[in-house]
């Protein structure tokens, strides 16, 4: 299955900065039509694409729309996740750059769709150079009267991963400190200053006008029987070939890795940045999707040089200085699976340290109160599976 | 001003503690206690934001801030040889601030360009590609 | 409308907008909880308190999450015990306490959490949560060596006591309850008040010891 451009079509064609050269590209056609729409429609048509979120939980986007929608109260927010703090994702950033214009076509449907009169781009700081772009984006569609019924503004981080998960977005929004919320309620329901929210990721509501233009069938033509459409990798590492890949969805993995990326010797690759799956080499062939491995599309190569416990080492070492602290088992968790991993590192490993782990593992998936403490076990989990045998040799040297 | 209002009150503290660090290259004790006293909230609760982004720094930092990034895609691309190389050429470690106050130096997670790896952040700029050769060019620009 | 509810394998009825730990304690089950108190808004920091609902992908917390009709609920199922074990675990592996020294020992809730599930010596190797002693205010004292994050103490001074002495800094591993600008506690709005003391958990917070009262011991003279 071969790339396709459906979400970066404009990229490299239109100029980000005139929105003359969007409008020819049929830009905000999508827009005029939805508007023509009841918003019902709206939200069945994206229902029926089947689209789902691709920051990284895949959650069906039509059906968080829905539950905006129905929630009470006439006060409801868009926000748009512009944060991409996953070690390896860049691929927000290509589309902010090279297509400003389609996200904000896509956040002007949402809008009209659950009925918010103001939207947020929450950008991370580290974006901050894309700023002037995207607010003159912005700028210029409100004066060609796109955006007569939303009022978008640009949020900026100040350097926190978890504020990428959605509760801690929204204090982060409300001027606080980036902290997880517990749930529910959920952002449908009580959100941004408790009132309904939905938060969709950059590469999520660019999908949109393409769906509302060309419809759902058209876009239920790609893709798995749960995965439909494209999606948009982050590819780097060990590769030729680093850069941003776009693939229908269920394509295997080595053609990303092998045939566009060009990389050799591949050991294992990690897949969805630091909370994402490791898998080995053997495992080249598998799909990319929602049924199988996909993530936010961080694809991260490690040849056969790298050693895997110092990958893991690393990649707990982000998590724990990004854990917002607050649950337990997240706070301490990252930081003793941190420090066992240097010991194993420096050699001093002990023998009861695999069960630890593995043990320690189990709870933080369990019991952790937001995805980054569920899923930071996962590079241990993972390369204990399938790279037991460097554990095992690096606690016999001991 | 209201203590959860949305415009003008603790709605706009990020804003507020973003536009003094890029003001003042940091933020003050000064600066904190006015915003509580301004948006009714209490000395802590205004540290305690601040305090919490990487961003944000409560000490004085330099004229110029480099972040160099330290996760894995640019680690593979031979990071560690682009913070030595800067350590060299400003002569201060990671988590310093040159005598001159031209320079502080950070390492930090990823910036997200990863294609153009090893990568770094001066300010708000972002250089890619970079080879130990390029420091001393790249740093001349900031004075 | 009342909803019905299996907690562990009975039948039985619950009001909406009740959560699962108080539907529990009406019924008699017992839910070991840290960062949870009757008096104050629900946090769903400490974890200890989750419980298994069937088709959740993880454990809840049962302190902050609502019964809905049908919930079939556990409350000490294997998985729930061992893991909360762990996280009484991770809590003891990074408190630097030393139980028989602590003045608070015979009311300290961790300590007790960690003897009713057998909790033994963590086998967690991690750094620990060292700070020194807050001793200058005549109101409180702070070890915060001792602190688990709870922020019990952080509520009662908002809800209760109406004042905001307290602040939560930094963030992870490092994350701590400050005072302005984290600087050790004095504040004059503390005289009178102490109201947070009695809600904190474990031997952090507690009234100064009135050194100018206490016995001294007298000199051995020897005599020969
Ligand atoms: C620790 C953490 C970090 C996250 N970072 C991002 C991010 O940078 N961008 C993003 O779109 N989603 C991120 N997410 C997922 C969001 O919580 C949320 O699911 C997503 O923005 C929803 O949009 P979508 O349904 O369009 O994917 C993160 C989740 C977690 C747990
Ligand atoms: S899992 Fe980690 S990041 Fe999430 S709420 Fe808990 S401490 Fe915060
Ligand atoms: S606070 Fe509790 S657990 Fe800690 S030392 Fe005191 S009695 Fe022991
Ligand atoms: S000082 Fe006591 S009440 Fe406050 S957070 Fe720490 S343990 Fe909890
Ligand atoms: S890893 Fe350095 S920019 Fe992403
Ligand atoms: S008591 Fe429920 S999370 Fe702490």
């Amino acid at each position: 299955m071969p790339e396709k451009r459906v979400v970066l079509k404009n990229c490299g064609v239109i100029d980000p900065q005139d929105i003359a050269s969007y409008l020819a590209a049929d830009g905000f056609k999508a827009l005029e039509k939805a508007l023509k729409l009841h918003l019902k429609q709206v939200i069945d048509e994206v229902k029926a694409s089947e689209l789902r979120g691709r920051g990284g939980a895949g959650f069906p986007c039509g059906l968080k729309w829905e539950f905006a929608s129905k929630a009470q109260g006439n006060e409801k927010y868009v926000i748009c996740n512009a944060d991409e703090g996953e070690v390896g994702t860049f691929k927000d950033r290509y589309i902010l750059e090279n297509d400003p214009f389609s996200l904000i076509e896509g956040i002007a449907i949402a809008g009209y769709a659950i009925g918010a009169k103001k939207a947020y781009i929450y950008l991370r700081a580290e974006y901050h150079f894309l700023l002037d772009l995207l607010q003159n984006a912005i700028a210029q569609a409100k004066k060609k009267g796109f955006l007569g019924h939303l009022d978008i503004e640009v949020r900026e981080g100040a350097g926190a991963y978890v504020c990428g998960e959605e509760s801690a977005l929204m204090d982060s929004i409300e001027g606080k400190r980036g902290e997880v919320r517990y749930r529910p309620p959920f952002p449908p329901t009580s959100g941004l200053w408790g009132k309904p929210t939905i938060i969709n990721n950059v590469e999520t509501l660019t999908n949109i006008p393409r769906i509302i233009l060309n419809g759902a069938e058209w876009f239920g033509k790609m893709g798995t029987e749960k995965s439909k459409g494209t999606k948009v990798f982050s590819v780097s590492g060990d590769v030729a070939k680093p850069g941003v890949y776009e693939l229908v969805l269920g394509s295997p993995l080595r053609e990303l890795v092998e045939k566009l990326a060009k990389a050799e010797k591949v050991k294992t690759v990690q897949i969805g940045g630091a909370t994402g799956r490791i898998i080995p080499y053997a495992m080249i062939d598998a799909s990319l999707s929602f049924e199988s491995v996909l993530g936010a599309g961080a694809i991260t190569v490690f040849d056969e040089s790298r050693d895997i416990i110092d990958i893991v080492g690393k990649t707990m070492e982000f998590l724990a200085e990004e854990s917002c602290g607050k649950c337990t088992p997240c706070r301490e968790g990252t930081e003793v699976m941190v420090e066992t991993m240097e010991r194993l590192g420096r050699g001093e490993g002990l023998k009861k340290d695999i069960k630890v782990l593995e043990e320690l593992a189990e709870t933080m998936m369990l019991c952790s109160m937001c995805g980054l403490g569920q899923a930071a076990p996962i590079p241990v989990v993972d390369s204990l599976e399938h790279f037991r045998g460097e554990y095992e040799n690096r606690i016999r040297q001991s | 001003m209201n203590k959860t209002g949305r415009n003008g009150g603790r709605g706009e503290l990020l804003v507020l503690l973003e536009a003094a660090q890029s003001k003042s290259a940091h933020i003050s004790r000064d600066t904190i206690t006015e915003l509580a006293e301004s948006l009714d909230l209490s000395i802590g609760e205004v540290y305690g934001v601040a305090s919490f982004y990487s961003f944000l720094s409560t000490k004085p930092q330099g004229r110029n801030i480099i972040r160099i990034c330290k996760s894995l895609p640019c680690l593979l691309k031979h990071a560690q040889t682009i913070i030595d190389s800067v350590r060299q050429e400003i002569g201060i470690l990671p988590g310093e601030t040159t005598p001159d106050g031209r320079f502080s130096f950070e390492l930090t997670n990823c910036i997200g360009a990863c294609d153009k790896a090893p990568a770094m952040m001066v300010n708000s700029d972002v250089h890619g590609d970079l080879t130990p050769k390029k420091i001393a060019k790249v740093l001349q620009a900031y004075k | 409308m009342a909803l019905l509810v299996t907690l562990n394998g009975t039948q039985v009825r619950g009001r909406p907008g009740q959560t699962i730990l108080e539907l529990a304690q009406e019924n008699g089950v017992d839910i070991p909880t840290l960062c949870h108190h009757a008096d104050l808004s629900p946090l769903g920091a400490c974890r200890v308190c989750v419980v298994e609902v069937e088709g959740s992908r993880t454990l809840v917390g049962s302190c902050h999450t609502p019964i809905a009709d049908g919930m079939v609920i556990h409350t000490h199922s294997p998985k729930v015990l061992e893991s909360r074990r762990v996280i009484v675990e991770l809590l003891l592996a990074s408190h630097s306490g030393v139980c028989y020294m602590c003045d608070k020992a015979n009311m300290c809730e961790l300590r007790k959490i960690a003897a009713e599930l057998d909790v033994g010596l963590p086998r967690f190797q991690v750094r620990k949560h060292y700070y020194p002693l807050e001793d200058v205010s005549p109101y409180i004292a702070r070890d915060l060596t001792k602190c688990i994050m709870c922020r019990r103490c952080v509520r009662a001074c908002n809800e209760v006591a109406k004042h905001d002495v307290f602040a939560i800094a930094y963030r992870g591993f490092d994350s701590k309850i400050v005072v302005d600008f984290d600087q050790p506690i004095d504040k004059e709005v503390c005289r009178d008040c102490g109201v947070c003391i009695p809600f904190c958990p474990t031997g952090a917070l507690s009234q100064p010891r009135e050194t100018k009262t206490e016995k001294k011991g007298k000199p051995l003279v020897v005599t020969s």
